[in-house]
């Protein structure tokens, strides 16, 4: 979707702001959507893209105004109470209702440390043929999909070359609405700096940009 | 992880336009600075507008390099050695290594051990 997320090449943002001491998280709060976020994805209800997509959806103004956790929260938020794991009125009020289902959590603290360092692969070992090769000129498709996309707005239609294969992954674009992983070959494409932004800038600067098969066409 | 190389020549730079993807399990959680719209927004556009607001103005002959992290590939900067330290090894080395030069937002230079931002 055309989302403010996908901000790349934005003006208007405001200078950079550093903190030198920050603390891993500002507010103990912080700390505790962060647990609950790979406490509640551990049903599986949902997927790491259907996850990043529950963000992007908020509108862009509150997108915005919100502080990067105040997202994890409205987008968890949204995943449970679509997933049905519980209602928004149960999430409003703290309290389940009466006739809600209690069960053991999928996530226990014992099982907790070794989620988080195995982390769930989105590499996939299937043979699946690359489009593509090493070298290779490509064209970044234009395309505006409404759903989830990893494809850049500022690319789109733009010339790049194949710089490596990475190899197969799944594809966020269908699994982010649960329709299928369709794993397919992700490279890293080079994009000359004026190819994406014009005369402005520098001839030898260039972005380089994962892509999936599906993003690109050959020339 | 894809880890790219910082030389006399060359300098990366990484980004995630997107959100936050970061070198986790190396680096631990992105700084916020990473996560704001400002960083995501310029880096892609202006790399060597956002490496001044960092402190580092990069000399007209090299050629920056953003890595925009839009998959499951985590990228991580080796900086370029810092002159005057052919002597050290590399435990001292490491030492010198910050958070931000591994982003790409910095350089490592000969006095920057101990400095763990």
């Amino acid at each position: 979707m055309n989302g403010v997320h996908d901000m790349g090449g934005m003006h208007g943002m405001g200078p950079i702001v550093e903190d030198r001491n920050e603390p891993v998280f500002h507010q103990e709060w912080e700390g505790r959507i962060f647990a609950m976020n790979r406490a509640m994805g551990a049903w599986r209800k949902w997927n790491l893209d259907a996850s990043r997509h529950s963000k992007e959806v908020i509108p862009p103004a509150e997108y915005l105004r919100m502080s990067y956790y105040e997202r994890w929260v409205a987008g968890l938020v949204e995943l449970i109470v679509q997933s049905g794991l519980a209602t928004r009125a149960e999430i409003e009020s703290g309290a389940p209702a009466s006739e809600s289902l209690k069960t053991v959590p999928a996530l226990t603290a014992d099982k907790a440390v070794a989620l988080v360092e195995k982390g769930v692969p989105a590499s996939r070992s299937v043979n699946v043929a690359a489009r593509f090769q090493v070298g290779q000129r490509v064209r970044a498709q234009n395309m505006h999909p409404v759903g989830h996309t990893r494809l850049p707005r500022y690319a789109r239609g733009k010339f790049g070359t194949i710089d490596r294969d990475h190899g197969v992954f799944v594809f966020p674009d269908t699994n982010a609405h649960f329709l299928g992983e369709k794993p397919q070959h992700v490279y890293s494409v080079r994009f000359g700096a004026r190819e994406l932004w014009g005369a402005q800038a520098r001839e030898k600067d260039s972005v380089y940009i994962d892509m999936w098969d599906d993003y690109l066409e050959p020339l | 992880m894809v880890v790219v190389e910082n030389t006399a020549k060359v300098h990366n730079l990484v980004v995630c336009r997107l959100c936050s993807c970061y070198p986790w399990a190396v680096l631990g959680l992105p700084p916020v600075w990473y996560k704001s719209a400002p960083y995501r927004s310029r880096s892609v556009i202006d790399p060597r507008g956002v490496l001044r607001e960092f402190g580092l103005e990069l000399a007209e002959d090299v050629e920056v390099r953003v890595w925009d992290s839009t998959a499951e590939l985590r990228y991580l900067v080796l900086p370029e050695r810092p002159e005057g330290t052919e002597w050290m090894s590399e435990e001292a080395l490491g030492a010198l290594v910050t958070r931000d030069s591994m982003v790409g937002v910095a350089k490592v230079s000969a006095s920057t051990a101990g400095n763990a931002a």
